[in-house]
């Protein structure tokens, strides 16, 4: 019995290859069933996410299976033969290497990101409840698992945020803890304010309130994300009672300044205020950081903070490496040699 | 038999600040820091139930025995609110200050050798020793989270958001929120045992007691403030550290 492995990932294929190929999560279990209805295929389990869809089988020859599965997957989807490159075929070892990197987040678009096992783990889950695997594929899942916990426990491989909405919900919650108390404002309903807000609120922020010199688009931002729209002159307010701004408007100069900060500072009783400013000219005075109780970071030194976080996590590379070569051996899997 | 307790308690905590430091440094968090202060705390209650007993009395008797309680009363805030508030951290925070009170009553001439029992108790006299030392564990816990939000302050202010220690640093807010709270326990427990300093037999006004008067109304003052008019997280931060230190002075001198 031989183990393999035929996938394609956001590397080898555009997302207009990898949709033809995505599997729903409600059909991944009845899509590794029909692959063991393939002649000579033992095992079968489907992963498939945003960013990959790959075939794991155990089959008594490897190659012949990979071969059908190809020409199944080309008739199913009436491509042509160019579709052929965009797949990797992996197998014995490389297989059950690719699938632990994988668990462990190392494939993934965003180094070391969780999410990806929460996903592996569904699909296995689907196939084992159709029936598809058996004595190699759930040894190889089990494994696969259990060496993603390790990488993630013994490496810093998923420490530190890569995104600047990450890094900067991560501040909020270091200053604030838990954001089910914070408010936050938003000054310019850009992408960016967007998402970040977004961040906060799904981290539990009580309340956002949303300002742009278009009031109707302020309406609009703040319809979408559950708060309230502020006239762009009544800013200053609302400053008086939220925790969090984020601003990214795009004036050419400065928004917010010290002595705007300044006129609320009793009224907040000195309540920490963190300033978020992701814009370009940036919006707020660098002379507002200089008061006591603000916390003030800028687009260069949140993007600065996400790119030490990749730069930390692509050095863990070669000892989570190191970790999977190791747990492989002592696995001594049939089907991988 | 009691100065083996003292020094056990002192070589326990000096193990779990140590200990606490290295997990720190290295980024991760010691969750055997709060293991050897319970082990701490029960030696220093070894230590302080064999000196009551010598005494017949609670042991505040002399500068040893002062210094002793203090420290016990600091862990014993800190085993109490500790939970709350990342355990290890506060610990290792808390553990050098332990030693260094625990160190102080181990000086040659700090502790009485063989103390003598005490000829005439008065409650109102015990009652002002004992919750005045307990405020001042209380207080020195505030001080301690005063010194954890300056950290921490500085580290976000500065952008420096690297090392093991930032990582491991309770939110600024849980810190500030802890920090009130260790205060307005320290302060009505001072309160109490200044009322009562001033019921206890005495002959006249001492400095002793106008000193502790004015720390009280210090420590009044400090959160009052923060409560009614509000203040910065590092003036309120400083305060407390700056008034902890100062009242410790008064009271060496004193």
């Amino acid at each position: 019995m031989e183990l393999l492995c035929l996938g394609l990932n956001h590397r080898t294929a555009p997302v207009e290859v990898r949709e033809r190929f995505a599997v729903g999560t409600a059909k991944l279990g009845e899509a590794a069933s029909g692959l063991t209805a393939l002649a000579d295929v033992s095992e079968a389990v489907v992963v498939s996410t945003c960013n990959r869809t790959e075939f794991y089988l155990a089959a008594p020859n490897a190659r012949e299976a990979l071969e059908r599965l190809e020409i199944r997957l080309a008739e199913r989807e009436n491509l042509d033969s160019s579709v052929h490159d965009h797949f990797y075929r992996l197998e014995k070892n490389e297989a059950a290497r690719h699938l632990c990197q994988v668990v462990s987040g190392l494939d993934s678009m965003v180094l070391g990101e969780t999410e990806i096992f929460g996903q592996v783990k569904q699909s296995y889950k689907a196939a084992h409840a159709e029936g598809a695997t058996g004595g190699i594929l759930n040894r190889l899942f089990q494994k696969a698992f259990s060496v993603g916990k390790k990488v993630r426990t013994e490496t810093s491989i998923q420490e530190g945020s890569t995104s600047i909405g990450n890094v900067a919900v991560d501040l909020a919650e270091k200053i604030f803890g838990h954001l089910k108390d914070s408010e936050v404002m938003i000054l310019g309903a850009g992408e960016m304010s967007r998402i970040t807000a977004q961040s906060l609120v799904s981290r539990g922020a009580r309340s956002i309130f949303v300002t742009n010199r278009s009031y109707d688009r302020a309406v609009e931002l703040a319809n979408d994300m559950g708060g309230s729209a502020v006239k762009f002159d009544e800013w200053q307010s609302v400053l008086e009672r939220v925790d969090v701004v984020i601003s990214s408007t795009g004036a050419p100069h400065s928004i917010i300044h010290r002595s705007d900060v300044e006129k609320v500072r009793r009224a907040r009783k000195f309540r920490p205020l963190f300033f978020i400013d992701i814009a370009v000219p940036r919006d707020i005075d660098p002379a507002v950081g200089e008061i006591e109780e603000v916390y003030l970071y800028d687009i260069d030194t949140l993007e600065q903070l996400a790119e030490e976080a990749r730069t930390r996590r692509q050095r863990q590379i070669e000892d989570c490496e190191r970790i999977i070569d190791s747990e492989l051996l002592k696995l001594n899997l049939p089907g991988t040699r | 038999m009691d100065r083996w307790m003292l020094i056990a308690a002192t070589l326990l905590a000096s193990i779990g600040a140590v200990w606490g430091i290295i997990s720190v440094h290295r980024g991760t968090r010691s969750p055997w820091t709060v293991v050897w202060m319970v082990a701490t705390f029960f030696c220093q209650l070894g230590f302080l139930s064999i000196r009551g007993d010598h005494r017949g009395a609670c042991p505040l008797t002399d500068p040893g025995e002062i210094r002793a309680f203090l420290a016990w009363s600091l862990t014993l805030f800190y085993l109490l609110t500790g939970p709350a508030y990342r355990i290890s951290l506060l610990g290792v925070f808390t553990a050098p200050l332990v030693v260094l009170f625990q160190t102080l009553a181990l000086l040659p001439g700090a502790l009485t050798a063989n103390p003598a029992r005490v000829a005439a108790t008065n409650a109102w006299g015990e009652t002002h020793s004992a919750t005045s030392v307990l405020a001042y564990g209380a207080l020195a816990l505030a001080a301690v989270a005063g010194v954890m939000f300056l950290v921490l302050d500085r580290q976000l202010k500065e952008h420096h958001l690297k090392s093991g220690l930032f990582r491991n640093l309770p939110p600024v807010r849980e810190l500030l929120t802890s920090l009130e709270r260790l205060l307005w326990i320290g302060t009505l427990l001072l309160t109490i045992g200044t009322v009562a300093g001033f019921m206890m037999p005495r002959a006249g006004f001492s400095s002793h007691l106008i000193a502790a008067l004015v720390v009280w109304i210090a420590y009044l003052v400090l959160i009052g403030i923060k409560r009614i008019r509000g203040m910065t997280g590092r003036r309120f931060a400083l305060s407390a550290v700056a008034l902890f230190i100062l009242s410790l002075m008064v009271f060496a001198f004193v």
